[in-house]
């Protein structure tokens, strides 16, 4: 499907709607008074209590049910959509600069622009992320076109169609293709014709998208990142079950899911008791919440069982396909996923040394409440690199005003300009 | 005679009779031999605390440790000297690392040509009629150690060969995916007398078929032609479709109905012949054995349920492949099949794990494939 001036079309006719794309941005450029984010946040405001009036229970339900999420966790996300959410993150992206011009000296103005037209390259991985990567594009007044990732649900385009419902304007500012990966020289086409492209994704991607992107036009990265918690011998098993949780709904795939629990310690028991600790709260919660593929289940098994052949056999802690590795290095890296996370020691007095290396992976990390010296690591691992430290289980929560990655989105949406007066 | 040759020597009448004592015989004798001249293999078995005096009956085969494929992607496993080896075959991996290395001796060899020599026999697939043949794999080249281009290239001695086109050509730039020039070849040839014959990737000959059909060709190739296919479906598991699907379109665009289609299966970790019967079943033959295993478990599951397929056989004294793991979800049927065989027959389902995977990296690294050579 796609989204065209705010009319749905089929694939079939991609090559006629984008030899006309250009043409009908420009124009949009030319004649249209810059949008103003009072208009998108409004629209987005409606529509967001339609959403939570249950108008789009049929679609969210069923998709609530497969990721075994409850109707809250829905109203939560949803919120990033609320007016209350999108001035609070206008407030802090934008401070002064939601003003409009803004005085630079006696002679001179200053105020933003948007870049004008965006190119966004989501990833599949959160359901919500296509459509609200457009959004954070319209908020600061720019084109957007948005390629679906592979496998959508069809949740983006139903999501932006209503959007525009709510503010007709908006059909000007809003493109979505459901272009093959395959169709390279197409994307390569649409990415052309953008100031910017925005890519969700990590270093593969990010190198994908060099080898396409014209020189002068930018990319800029929302990259992958890694994520994991930092606990000692004071976590409780409520906590620990809070984590299992997190781990389970996301099948660790966000940057934000834990790949695995350091510890506080230079004792390897210490270690192992955790991970005895942690296997049957996790293997509860998975069975509980269900959201392992039996494909993935058999991949789980498959990697263990080679661990194990490999001489790794007394530090696997394994049930119902989800497992525990306890690893004897404190290199930071990523789990088998899936519900496979790692448990490594690490002293309060190495975070620095051990994490500083991943400076620009670090994201989010989770800790427990009654962490021992709990403000003297927060600041280690704020300055190895962390830009989210939360409470274990807490991970994946999204905030409104939070920052991507410790940036702030808009602010990279927009330029400035300088007038005289 | 070692019990491991007398299994291969199995009458083509008998392939499909299983005689569990020999094999089970067959299996001990090659698990003792790779046992006493493997050192890597040994101290495998003795970390997962098994000897091959533990087998002492039939069911003793699923205690063997499987050796999971990802596992001979990481490690040299020859059991003999270099010059023991007659033939080196990697696995069809696209990237050139992470492939599987299995040797193959002068013995194992033998063994596989006894096979091969019955199975085709069994299936009436020999012939002194010239045929053509189009093989929708690798031209040969000698950097190429690839099992499936070997086994294709194989394959077209079958019968004598008239001429032989391939889908991947060696070009001075390396390998590059040519359908067009099958496509023209399936033209001209269809206006001839001789038989043609295809082997290779089910993806290839489906993208050409579909290629050919979106162009409204239908061609009626000659009498005695047949499709093979084999290598699986690989990186294009989701464009892979149902076998009628796949029978249908071969019966518009070519002329062939399924009587007339063949689909073989084999692995290089495991390199056994499996051909499909009338009824496209793939029947255990006597040279090997599957096991189902659960796929939290890994323990032995019934008929008719679904786990990772864990492939046996004696075959090699080169690579112990003696009992391997593989990464793909099948299920065994145990109900009888209406071509008479009463050997379980394997269904294949498909890979596990990565290809659901969809992570944060999952957006624009795909853009890369959109080659797909």
């Amino acid at each position: 499907m796609i989204l065209y001036k705010g009319e749905i079309y089929p694939n079939e006719k991609q090559a006629e709607l984008i030899s006309s794309l250009k043409e009908d941005m420009y124009l949009t450029l030319q004649n249209k008074e810059t949008l103003s984010y009072l208009t998108v946040i409004d629209a987005c405001d409606k529509l967001y209590q339609r959403v939570i009036n249950h108008e789009f229970d049929d679609i969210a339900l069923p998709l609530l049910k497969a990721l075994n999420m409850p109707y809250s966790s829905l109203e939560r996300y949803a919120k990033v959509f609320s007016k209350e959410g999108l001035i609070k993150k206008i407030d802090i992206e934008l401070g002064d600069l939601k003003n409009g011009v803004l005085s630079l000296d006696e002679n001179n103005n200053r105020y933003y622009e948007p870049l004008g037209i965006l190119f966004h390259i989501a990833a599949g991985n959160v359901d919500l992320l296509p459509a609200y990567s457009v959004v954070e594009g319209l908020l600061v007044g720019n084109i957007n076109i948005l390629k679906l990732p592979t496998g959508d649900n069809g949740l983006s385009i139903l999501l932006l169609k209503e959007l525009i419902k709510e503010a007709p304007v908006l059909k000007d500012y809003v493109y979505v293709f459901d272009v093959p990966s395959t169709e390279v020289e197409t994307i390569k086409q649409l990415s052309n014709m953008a100031d910017a492209t925005i890519v969700w994704g990590g270093d593969e991607a990010q190198r994908a998208a060099r080898s396409f992107v014209d020189i002068h036009s930018s990319i800029i990265s929302w990259g992958h990142k890694i994520s994991f918690s930092y606990v000692d011998s004071g976590v409780t098993n409520e906590e620990i079950e809070d984590l299992c949780k997190s781990i389970c709904l996301s099948n660790q795939l966000f940057c934000s899911s834990s790949q695995g629990i350091y510890v506080n310690t230079d004792s390897k028991e210490e270690l192992h008791s955790l991970a005895k600790r942690v296997l049957p709260i996790f293997a509860k919660v998975s069975k509980s919440m269900n959201t392992l593929p039996l494909t993935i289940k058999a991949k789980n098994s498959l990697m263990l069982y080679n661990d194990e052949l490999e001489g790794n056999l007394n530090n696997i802690y394994k049930d119902s396909g989800v497992s525990i590795v306890v690893k004897e290095d404190n290199k930071l890296e990523l789990s088998y996923l899936f519900q496979n996370i790692w448990i490594k020691a690490l002293k309060k007095e190495d975070i620095v040394n051990v994490l500083k290396p991943n400076k620009n992976l670090l994201q989010t990390i989770s800790i427990n409440k009654n962490l021992k010296g709990k403000e003297d690591i927060v600041s280690l691992l704020a300055k190895a690199g962390a830009v989210r430290i939360t409470a274990l289980g807490d991970n994946s929560r999204m905030l409104a005003g939070e920052s991507h990655d410790g940036e702030y989105a808009l602010r990279r949406y927009i330029r400035i300009v300088e007038t005289i007066k | 005679m070692s019990k491991m040759s007398s299994l291969f020597r199995t009458r083509k009448k008998k392939i499909y009779s299983l005689d569990d004592n020999l094999f089970y015989l067959a299996m001990k004798e090659n698990c003792l031999f790779h046992y006493k001249h493997n050192k890597d293999y040994k101290a495998l078995l003795d970390r997962m605390n098994f000897s091959p005096e533990d087998i002492n009956s039939y069911d003793d085969l699923e205690k063997i440790p499987p050796i999971p494929t990802l596992y001979f992607k990481h490690h040299n496993l020859l059991s003999l000297k270099n010059n023991r080896y007659w033939v080196k075959a990697t696995s069809s991996g696209t990237s050139g690392k992470n492939v599987s290395l299995i040797g193959l001796t002068f013995t194992d060899l033998l063994r596989g040509w006894g096979m091969v020599r019955r199975v085709f026999s069994y299936h009436h697939l020999w012939s002194i009629k010239p045929h053509r043949y189009i093989v929708f794999g690798y031209e040969p080249h000698k950097g190429n150690d690839k099992a499936i281009a070997k086994t294709a290239h194989g394959f077209t001695f079958v019968s004598p060969a008239l001429s032989k086109d391939y889908a991947i050509r060696w070009t001075k730039d390396g390998y590059k995916v040519d359908l067009d020039n099958l496509e023209a070849k399936f033209i001209k040839y269809s206006k001839g007398k001789t038989p043609i014959r295809t082997l290779g990737f089910p993806a290839y000959t489906y993208f050409l078929l579909e290629q050919m059909k979106a162009k409204g060709i239908k061609l009626k190739l000659p009498k005695g032609s047949i499709i093979s296919l084999g290598g699986g479906w690989k990186s294009f598991y989701k464009e892979k479709v149902d076998k009628q699907v796949f029978y249908d379109l071969a019966y518009e665009v070519l002329g062939i109905d399924d009587k007339h289609i063949f689909e073989f299966f084999g692995a290089v970790e495991h390199p056994i012949l499996y051909t499909d019967c009338r009824y496209h079943h793939f029947h255990i033959p006597n040279y090997a054995r599957i096991i189902i295993r659960d796929v939290e478990t890994l323990k032995p599951v019934k008929p008719g349920q679904v786990g990772l397929i864990n492939l046996l056989t004696p075959m090699s004294v080169g690579t112990p492949i003696l009992s391997i793991m593989t990464d793909d979800l099948g299920i065994l049927h145990e109900e009888s099949c209406p071509c008479g065989e009463k050997s379980m027959y394997l269904e294949i389902l498909g890979r596990s794990g990565i290809e659901d995977i969809k992570t944060c990296a999952a957006g624009a690294e795909e853009l890369l494939k959109g080659d797909k050579s």
